[in-house]
């Protein structure tokens, strides 16, 4: 437990250069690019001496040199400063985003571990069979397979063609979400409400977005987990746990599956940065208001605060999610040392 | 039979206590900015304001002209430069405050400190506001304005509540507001809002002016038009309203289930030239420009025919419009070759240039809309045409750079009056802020003669002359008039617009 504490100090640690390198990257793109964001707050009405006035507000006037030392006194007193368009703290729209952005992304991962490990065991374990093949050919299809595209399929078949599901939105077009909306996470709030009726409604929601993110993820999952699992069939416990008489079921996916999994539980830390990506393009497709819509809209308006914001937001995310996966890696782990 | 009535009551009472509010689902891809009329100027946001807020003046339903609305009449001196406005009596907030004369000129002073987007619709025209008395506010003008009414029918002008709204800050979302909730003097208030995602509206018991007849609206925010076209076809949103694709808007006008409005809308879509230096710095360049295009070509294969062909800056349905590019023809090879050749150019060396467009601003149909112009104008082999793009705000620093030749742009007017639709283009002062740099005496001239004049004949005459003009000098160049569709369920009545093409809640019914 020490050592685990040591090595969870050292990774916070590395967090703050992480984020230092990130942020820095992120800083210079954004000015790099052309267009400037009180081009785009002002309209095309604007008077040059209230341009003026607003790059000078924003400290834009200053040179790039200052306003990267001004943001980065700014990130140490923890304030992502104040956004250019809105005119509004820019934690203000990322914390109204983020929970229907987690919500969507873990709702993609349970269906992406739901479908990739359970396959990758049942095709490692029939190997070389036609099942086993087909299983292959659906892990590269889905990996390879653009995350809006099979957005659009799934809802031209299952909301259109056969009208089972909704396309868009995390609620019904009637259902107004001022009334039971406490914490932005719908599933917990409908639940906190005892609203059952709108938790039904957010689940059906949710199904299409979550699908398409956790498809096109679960090839990954499949391939990993049937690789795993082939070389765990070959080890000397699967071997004696055959001898000792047991099922193969209890064989395979009790014992065998339960060690292929380590590995898998480590990708799921570093998926979760490509899930995150993911759920920014199917945010899109299924008008899914979450922080992908804003990091794009924020992007196009040059809102240099904002994207910086978003930025830090989804890093510290996705380090906060990598640290959990190495805790519970160990906790599940014994041979794992740190 | 008293007792039967009572039981019958007994019955009903409860019965309409609980009947479920009547609801309307209307779903767009548009934006709101912020709910504040000192910062915004947008076509959505303003939609909001038409709705939930009200001016002194308002459009005639199916007019451009103006009439009373909170106001019941006004007056101008005879300078036309001091304006009077009267206001009814007993008019009230949404929230039950008083408005009158003081809230007024509260809001008027608001918008000039705050300096926000729309404020140049504020400051160029007004000195001062006075409050006569509580029902009498005078706008004192820093000249005389003929169309002074039309501005008084924009948002920043519409009477905020001084106990509500504060005097010092934008506000961006109501619930920075007391109680949480904008309040106004509107047909409808906004009872919920959500950025992105839904707006509830519901009926202002304190309007002035009949009820609105649909209980509630909700509006629903979707992220781009495929998704607004299939929550239409599966009846997940009874209005859709801004913006489908020409290829949907094509497919739901054969649509049984679905209602189609086309309106006339005053959107128009222009080429703009930077005049100042660079290759279209020489007119005759400018104007085999405009010989090359044709229009009714362009809208048949980019929009399948679903606008109009636009022959004047000032489109159709507003006075003082004369179409002199309609003399200079569609495809005109010939015009356009003679020009050319007298500029010195040939086949070996044609006249080589970039067109610019953004897909970020006005949507996906506008690379087909280039491809098309782009074909049109190389239909002679003296003109060689570059096509490139920029992301909006890119787009906008370029123009401000004098980067683009010639580029793409579009128009939503702020006003109703042809003056929105050609000063705020090519004035000397103007055209700097939208990448042309023109500048002309003559036609600045005239723009103060129309400005300054309340006389429809002296107007008249100014916009006659500067159409004429603007066929020689080409500045810019019409392209096209855009319509509005509306797709309903069937159930959805009375779909209209102001001339503003702001769509009014308050029409809007279901029937049976």
């Amino acid at each position: 437990v020490k050592h685990l504490f040591r090595y969870l100090g050292l990774r916070l640690t590395l967090t703050v250069p992480m984020l230092f390198v990130l942020l820095s990257l992120v800083f210079v793109v954004l000015r790099v690019l052309p267009g400037d964001p009180i081009s785009a707050m002002l309209g095309n009405h604007a008077p040059e001496s209230l341009i003026i006035q607003k790059k000078h507000e924003f400290g834009l006037d200053k040179p790039i040199w200052v306003q990267y030392g001004d943001y980065l006194v700014q990130l140490a007193r923890f304030d992502l400063g104040t956004s250019m368009i809105q005119t509004e703290k820019v934690l203000t729209p990322i914390a109204e985003k983020l929970p229907a952005t987690v919500e969507l992304t873990f709702a993609g991962l349970i269906v992406a571990l739901l479908i990739g490990v359970p396959l990758g065991a049942w095709a490692a374990r029939h190997r070389r069979s036609g099942g086993d093949f087909l299983a292959r050919l659906y892990g590269n299809i889905v990996y390879c397979i653009p995350v809006f595209w099979l957005g659009l399929l799934l809802q031209l078949l299952f909301g259109v063609a056969l009208d089972w599901l909704p396309v868009a939105g995390r609620v019904g077009a009637r259902v107004i979400t001022s009334d039971f909306e406490t914490t932005g996470f719908y599933l917990l709030d409908t639940l906190l409400k005892l609203d059952f009726d709108n938790f039904t409604d957010v689940i059906v929601h949710l199904i299409l977005p979550a699908v398409t993110l956790g498809v096109t993820l679960s090839g990954i999952f499949f391939r990993l987990t049937r690789a795993n699992m082939l070389d765990s069939l070959k080890s000397d416990y699967v071997l004696a746990g055959r001898a000792r008489g047991l099922t193969e079921g209890s064989v395979v996916y009790g014992h065998a599956l339960g060690n292929a999994f380590v590995p898998v539980l480590t990708m799921l830390g570093l998926q979760f940065a490509v899930l995150l990506g993911g759920a920014i393009l199917t945010e899109t497709t299924f008008s899914w208001p979450g922080m992908g819509r804003l990091l794009l809209e924020r992007i196009y308006l040059r809102d240099y605060p904002t994207v910086q914001g978003i930025i830090v937001v989804f890093a510290l995310f996705v380090s906060l999610i990598s640290l959990i996966v190495d805790i519970v890696h160990a906790l599940i782990d014994p041979r794992v040392k740190y | 039979m008293k007792k039967l009535a009572a039981m019958a009551a007994l019955v009903l009472i409860p019965l309409s206590v609980f009947a479920a509010p009547s609801t309307l689902v209307y779903g767009t891809t548009e934006k709101i900015t912020d709910i504040d009329n000192a910062s915004t100027w947008d076509f959505h946001t303003w939609e909001y304001f038409q709705n939930i807020s009200a001016g002194l003046l308002t459009y005639k339903l199916g007019s451009s002209e103006l009439e009373p609305a909170l106001a019941e009449k006004y007056s101008v001196n005879k300078a036309g430069d001091e304006f009077t406005f009267t206001l009814r009596k007993g008019l009230k907030f949404s929230n039950g405050d008083v408005l009158d004369a003081a809230a007024v000129k509260w809001t008027i002073d608001r918008v000039i400190a705050l300096k926000g987007d729309p404020v140049s619709l504020v400051t160029d025209y007004v000195d001062q506001v006075i409050v006569k008395d509580p029902l009498t506010v005078v706008f004192k003008l820093k000249g005389p304005t003929g169309y002074f009414p039309a501005l008084i029918a924009t948002p920043p002008y519409f009477p905020q509540d001084p106990k509500v709204f504060p005097v010092d800050k934008i506000i961006h979302d109501p619930t920075e507001l007391p109680g949480g909730q904008f309040v106004g003097a509107g047909p409808y208030k906004l009872t919920s809002y959500k950025r992105d995602q839904e707006a509830v509206f519901s009926v202002n018991e304190n309007y002035f002016g009949p009820k609105g007849k649909i209980d509630r609206i909700i509006i629903r925010y979707y992220a781009d038009a495929t998704t607004l076209r299939l929550a239409l076809d599966k009846g997940e949103v009874d209005l859709a309203f801004k913006t489908l694709n020409p290829a949907d808007i094509a497919a739901e006008m054969k649509n049984d289930k679905v209602k189609t409005f086309k309106l006339n809308g005053a959107f128009i879509r222009w080429v703009a030239f930077e005049t100042s230096e660079g290759v279209f710095k020489d007119k005759s360049l400018r104007q085999v420009f405009a010989y090359l295009i044709n229009r009714p070509e362009l809208i048949q294969k980019v929009y399948l025919g679903q606008n109009k062909p636009l022959y004047s800056m000032i489109p159709e349905g507003m006075q003082f419009r004369y179409p002199t590019f309609k003399a200079m023809g569609d495809g005109n090879v010939k015009a356009a070759e003679a020009l050319l050749t007298k500029a010195g150019y040939t086949k070996d060396k044609p006249f080589a240039f970039e067109l610019w467009y953004t897909t970020s601003h006005y949507g996906d149909a506008e690379v087909n809309q280039a491809e098309v112009l782009k074909s049109q104008l190389e239909k002679t082999p003296l003109v060689k045409v570059t096509l490139k793009t920029a992301e909006w705000a890119t787009y906008k620093q370029q123009w401000n750079k004098k980067q683009m030749p010639v580029f793409l742009m579009g128009w939503y007017p702020d006003y109703i009056d042809p003056d929105d639709f050609s000063a705020v283009f090519t004035s000397t002062e103007a055209s700097k802020g939208n990448g042309i740099f023109f500048s002309s005496k003559a036609w600045d001239d005239l723009f103060e003669a129309e400005r300054t004049s309340a006389d429809p004949k002296a107007r008249d005459a100014a916009f006659k002359k500067v159409q004429g003009l603007w066929t020689d000098d080409v500045p810019t160049i019409p392209l096209w008039q855009g319509d509005l569709y509306i797709f309903t369920k069937k159930n959805v009545t009375n779909v209209v617009t102001n001339a503003s093409m702001l769509l009014l809640y308050d029409q809007l019914a279901l029937s049976k």
